[in-house]
């Protein structure tokens, strides 16, 4: 580590690389947090994790029993053990006590992606609310044909404030904070949204997983959907790291991102295993709107072939999007997680080796920030793999009931996972300085008596 | 190479040995050695760690749970040890706990519940020592009580608030003893006072008591020398009654001072002694801040007691016997009857006579009530108020057993209540039964059958009135009948020695179903009369003679040494009279087993004695394993189900229903074929 931090101050190794060699060297310690505890109020199963995207400070949890509760993360509310471990309590907490709030186990929380003044549950009462943090109040509530599932509102959006919901419904639907109605209603769906996912690269684009094994992409600016994935079609391997092959082919990157993958998509063609000739090959999520003709022609009734593409066996309960948006993650419940290349839409045949996965509810996966390690729930267990190999490098053991959702926050390299047995883990890199100044405590040492 | 190899799985062939054993309890020594290697190398805690969580996955019950005694030991001790297995601590609670529904506890059961609640302990334990440290253990703790809500024992909480609960109390007491101390202090002096004046008192009616007496001429001191020929014992009854005559005697002319003695008495035993030895045992118990102070009040009270007792007894001997004239008011104002409180009237009867002054106001005008008619009344109300045997009805009892003549003991009741109560005590506790309606009378009268309240008329028939059951056939219809009911005796433990190193303590009449013959068999269970031949079978019938004449071997043994030439003449004595008392222990024998034959006992043990003696021998052959321990149990059931649902047992019994079955048939219909 001196190392690293003189060549850094020779200027041998720029800042990005320097802080990302950090980062991932904690993430490879990442254990069970002793002095971190985070007091669940919760009486069921916790079925969602979030921490606010603008301060990375304030986890939202929702849990079965209908309720749902803010910690600061950074913040201790008191502490144990003169002061060993420190209890994170919740800010507060809205549960079936609240005049309006939900009735039933809350599926989904999600922060107001630009500030952390709303948040947003869904829940199996069949409502979406819209909650004020300051007031703890609901400001708006959508009601939904069924059992809400997974909600999820885009990171990037500048231009709109949809609140994508899955459903038990066929039809997935977008509500409008703006206006309090429906926006959308996205047809296509042969069974119920198990989980929805907006792209990181476009803030037009979703994606919904459903119990039909269907992963499908919308553009909400068209009807229907423009692309179904479909597991049969794959790629080995995958492409080259963008810096370096730009850098290669003296593209010029500072461009637009659109236009970045513009030209990422006109690269991509040799790298293909196959082309067979259907126009799906020439979709990209990033250029779709402005170059096809192709696609105009295939788009509002694709070949029903297409269309009626599966991605998992048995339903999708977990999607994931990189970063940088040009990877999906995919968990079904025929226990794959699979990498899908979204530029191609091909599953690249990566083999995680996950044992078995929870089938009956849908999953909250986790990715590091720079795409290096996805978190998944496996039964009681978290594991953590390589999203490029598959290999999986970390076991987080540590709940006794499944493990629903995970979520990791980039700022202090911690994973947040949540399960059934109603608690909310911390898994923090281990400290390399322990102070054992105070010595009223007792020693955690050998003791041997004879 | 090799012998490092075989180092390296030391500690693991260890661990197999020890947990490969059906004891309650790890081997010690082999504990000690676990413990021993693991502390010499970090490398053998881990292989110990690997190993014991494999032992743990292990089907069988009693495996686990010394596989768990020994993580327990180690945990406790070694921080490297509690760092491997917190890691898998989800996985060790459920193979100890069995808290995963697809992962119950393997068999035996009663080995599994005991894992369990040891495996809860131990968490409890370890939680509370390194709890702070291991937030797994934290979790793990959390989910077994509040999510599972399983039961801790909660040991050290309870030991706490035991801990708190004492302190509290005695806190309180010391307060108690600090006011009473604090009061006593203040009001000492008036307390003293009033104290002596008493006693001054007392002495001053003793002196005047005693001035009197001194006047009054002795009369029979003169016949002194005449007595001495007498003998002994009735001069002794010659001085003691002289003794009694010095005793000043109460009469008309010192009738106040004695009143005013025996009150200042009184005054003097009930509330100045208890009091002073309250204060006494007070000051001793107190925790007072000066100490001098509360010496020498200490030594004062000392002091006043003294003088009071001395006091006391000067009371006493001055003859005024005032204690049991005390006592006699007391029992004279005790002459009372409780009316109509059945159930606890055996319960005041027996309580302190004090206690029942309460009532006795109300039941004055009782008291002018002759007692046989309080008796009379009461056998009525029995009648009503079944199950319980009255005081009264226990008085009647005695009256039979003592003397025939009712009368006269109700005259002794009237006239001398210590009498009744005496009964009372002494009378027999009966069942209910209609016997008890005239208890004691001797009817002799017949009694009429047909006047019973009820119109019999025109039911039956003409209805005779006057039929009247004979006096004897009333007898005899009264008579009491009681079922004969076996005194069970001690029935002495078979004591045979066990592979636990314990004795047998199943107690049998004859036969222990796993040891044979009940025999005497001294404390190491070793039977005691090894000479006596086979046909002792009867352990409870000659087993003293025979020792008796094993203890005349050994004195003859003895002897042999000293008398040599007596020796050929004992030894064929003793020969003679063993052969004597073996021919009278059969003798004997015999008849015994004859008597045993017509008792209930003897007819439920005596059949199966050969069948259960077979397979206790059996039992002691196979000796008990880990897999012994999986196996089923034999149950009487079993045994039964054997032979009953065996297939020529079941098919006997349907060829016999069916032919049963074909004989009625034929029966209800002979004319078909």
């Amino acid at each position: 580590m001196w190392k690293e931090i003189g060549d850094r101050e020779m200027g041998k190794i720029r800042p990005n690389s320097f802080s990302s060699q950090i980062k991932s060297n904690r993430i490879s310690n990442l254990q069970l947090s002793n002095n971190k505890d985070i007091v669940s109020p919760h009486r069921g199963s916790v079925n969602s994790l979030q921490v606010d995207l603008t301060e990375g400070r304030y986890l939202l949890s929702g849990a079965s029993d209908a309720s749902a509760a803010v910690y600061d993360v950074q913040r201790a509310t008191d502490y144990e053990g003169n002061g060993l471990i420190a209890k994170h309590k919740c800010l507060f907490s809205v549960d079936k006590q609240h005049e309006k709030g939900h009735k039933y186990a809350i599926s989904s929380t999600i922060w107001y992606p630009v500030d952390t003044g709303l948040f947003v549950t869904g829940s199996y009462d069949h409502y979406v609310k819209v909650w004020d943090t300051n007031t703890t109040q609901v400001v708006m509530s959508f009601k939904m044909p069924g059992k809400v599932y997974r909600t999820a509102m885009s990171p990037l959006a500048t231009s709109h404030m949809l609140i994508a919901a899955g459903t038990e419904d066929v039809q997935v639907r977008l509500c409008d904070i703006a206006s309090g109605a429906f926006a959308h209603t996205l047809s296509g769906h042969r069974d119920g949204v198990m989980t929805v996912e907006w792209s990181t690269s476009s803030e037009w684009v979703l994606i919904t997983g459903g119990c039909d094994g269907a992963i499908r992409f919308w553009d909400i600016r068209r009807a229907g959907c423009f692309l179904v994935l479909d597991q049969s079609q794959s790629q080995l391997g995958r492409r080259p790291p963008v810096l370096a092959r730009s850098a290669a082919n003296k593209v010029n990157v500072s461009k637009s991102l659109s236009a970045g993958q513009n030209s990422l998509g006109k690269q991509r063609a040799p790298q293909k295993k196959v082309s067979n000739g259907h126009g799906m090959k020439q979709s990209t999520i990033g250029r779709m709107p402005t170059n096809g003709s192709v696609r105009q022609r295939l788009h509002p009734g694709m070949l029903s072939i297409q269309d009626r593409a599966t991605a998992h066996y048995g339903a999708v309960t977990g999607l994931k999007v990189t970063d940088d948006g040009m990877y999906l993650l995919s968990a079904g419940s025929d226990s794959r997680i699979k990498l899908w290349d979204l530029e191609s839409g091909y599953n690249t045949l990566v083999n995680f080796e996950v044992v078995r996965l929870q089938t009956s509810k849908a999953i909250q996966l986790a990715i590091s920030q720079d795409s290096a390690q996805v978190f998944v729930p496996c039964m009681t267990v978290v594991k953590a793999f390589d999203v490029w190999s598959g290999k999986m490098s970390l076991t987080f053991r540590g709940h006794y009931e499944s493990v629903n959702c995970c979520w990791f926050s980039s700022q202090d390299q911690e994973l947040y996972t949540g399960g059934n047995d109603r608690q909310i883990l911390v898994w923090s890199p281990c400290q390399l300085i322990t102070d054992d100044t105070d010595a009223g405590r007792t020693k955690d040492e050998d003791n041997w008596s004879d | 190479m090799a012998t490092e190899m075989q180092e390296r799985g030391k500690v693991a062939t260890l661990i197999e040995k020890a947990t490969n054993s059906t004891a309650a309890e790890v081997d010690p020594r082999l504990l000690k050695a676990i413990k021993s290697v693991v502390r010499s190398s970090d490398s053998e805690l881990r292989l110990a760690a690997h190993t014991l969580m494999d032992l743990m996955k292990r089907d069988h019950s009693q495996v686990r749970y010394l596989t768990l005694l020994i993580i327990d030991e180690l945990f406790m001790r070694s921080k490297l040890f509690r760092t491997l297995l917190v890691e898998n601590l989800d996985q060790l609670l459920a193979l100890s706990v069995g808290f995963r529904r697809n992962m119950p506890l393997p068999a035996p059961p009663a080995i599994a519940s005991t894992l369990r609640s040891k495996a809860i302990e131990f968490l409890e334990k370890w939680n509370a020592s390194f709890g702070i440290h291991y937030r797994q253990l934290r979790l793990g703790f959390d989910y077994l009580k509040n999510t599972l809500r399983f039961q801790f024992p909660n040991l050290q909480e309870t030991a706490a608030r035991i801990d708190r609960e004492r302190r509290e109390r005695e806190r309180r007491t010391r307060e108690i003893l600090q006011n009473k101390f604090e009061m006593l202090k203040t009001n000492f002096s008036s307390v003293k006072e009033e104290i002596r004046a008493t006693v001054d008192e007392v002495r001053q009616c003793l002196d005047i008591v005693r001035t009197k007496e001194e006047c009054m001429p002795p009369i029979l001191l003169d016949d002194e020398d005449f007595v001495e020929f007498r003998p002994a014992e009735l001069r002794q009854i010659r001085l003691d009654s002289l003794k009694e005559g010095e005793k000043v005697h109460e009469n008309n002319d010192n009738k106040v001072v004695f009143d005013a003695l025996r009150e200042l008495y009184k005054l003097l035993v009930t509330k100045h002694l208890a009091s002073v030895q309250e204060m006494i045992s007070l000051l001793i118990r107190v925790e007072a801040a000066d100490n001098r102070s509360r010496d020498s009040m200490l030594k004062e009270l000392i002091d006043i007691r003294n003088s009071l007792i001395s006091v006391k007894k000067d009371c006493e001997e001055s003859g005024c016997a005032l204690p049991k004239t005390a006592k006699n008011n007391e029992e004279e104002e005790e002459d009372f009857w409780e009316e109509g409180n059945f159930g606890s009237t055996e319960n005041e009867i027996t309580t302190e006579p004090g206690k029942r002054k309460e009532v006795e106001s109300s039941n004055a005008e009782e008291k002018s009530k002759s007692i046989e008619d309080r008796n009379f009344k009461k056998s009525n109300k029995r009648s009503e108020s079944l199950a319980k045997v009255s005081a009264s009805s226990k008085v009647k009892a005695k009256d039979k057993d003592c003397s025939n003549l009712s009368s006269k003991v109700k005259e002794t009741l009237g006239s001398e209540n210590s009498v009744r109560s005496e009964l009372l005590a002494e009378a027999p506790v009966l069942k209910w039964g209609s016997f008890l309606d005239n208890w004691g009378s001797v009817s002799n009268r017949d009694t009429l059958a047909n006047q019973k309240g009820w119109e019999l008329d025109n039911h039956w028939g003409r209805v005779d009135y006057d039929a009247v059951i004979p006096a004897e056939k009333i007898a005899e219809l009264n008579l009491q009948a009681t079922i004969y009911q076996e005194k069970l005796g001690e029935i002495q433990p078979c004591r045979a020695p066990l592979n636990k190193g314990v004795l047998c303590q199943r107690r049998d009449l004859k036969v222990c179903p796993f040891h044979g013959p009940i025999i005497p068999r001294d404390d190491a269970g070793n039977p005691i009369n090894q000479n006596s031949s086979t046909e002792d079978t009867d352990p409870d019938l000659g087993s003293d003679l025979v020792e008796q004449i094993a203890k005349q071997a050994v004195k003859n043994v003895r002897e042999q040494d000293k008398e040599e030439a007596r020796k050929r003449k004992l030894a064929k004595q003793s020969l003679q009279r063993e052969k004597l008392a073996k021919v009278r222990e059969h003798n004997e024998a015999v008849l015994r087993d004859a008597a045993m034959a017509s008792t209930s006992r003897s007819a439920a043990f005596g059949e199966d004695m050969g069948e259960t003696v077979g397979e206790g021998s059996v039992a002691r052959r196979n000796k008990q394993t880990l897999a012994s321990m999986l196996r089923k149990k034999v149950t009487t059931k079993d045994r039964l189900a054997q032979r009953l649902l065996n297939t020529r047992a079941t098919d006997a019994t349907i060829r016999q229903m069916t032919q049963g079955e074909d004989a009625t048939y034929k029966e209800a219909f002979p004319n078909q074929w």
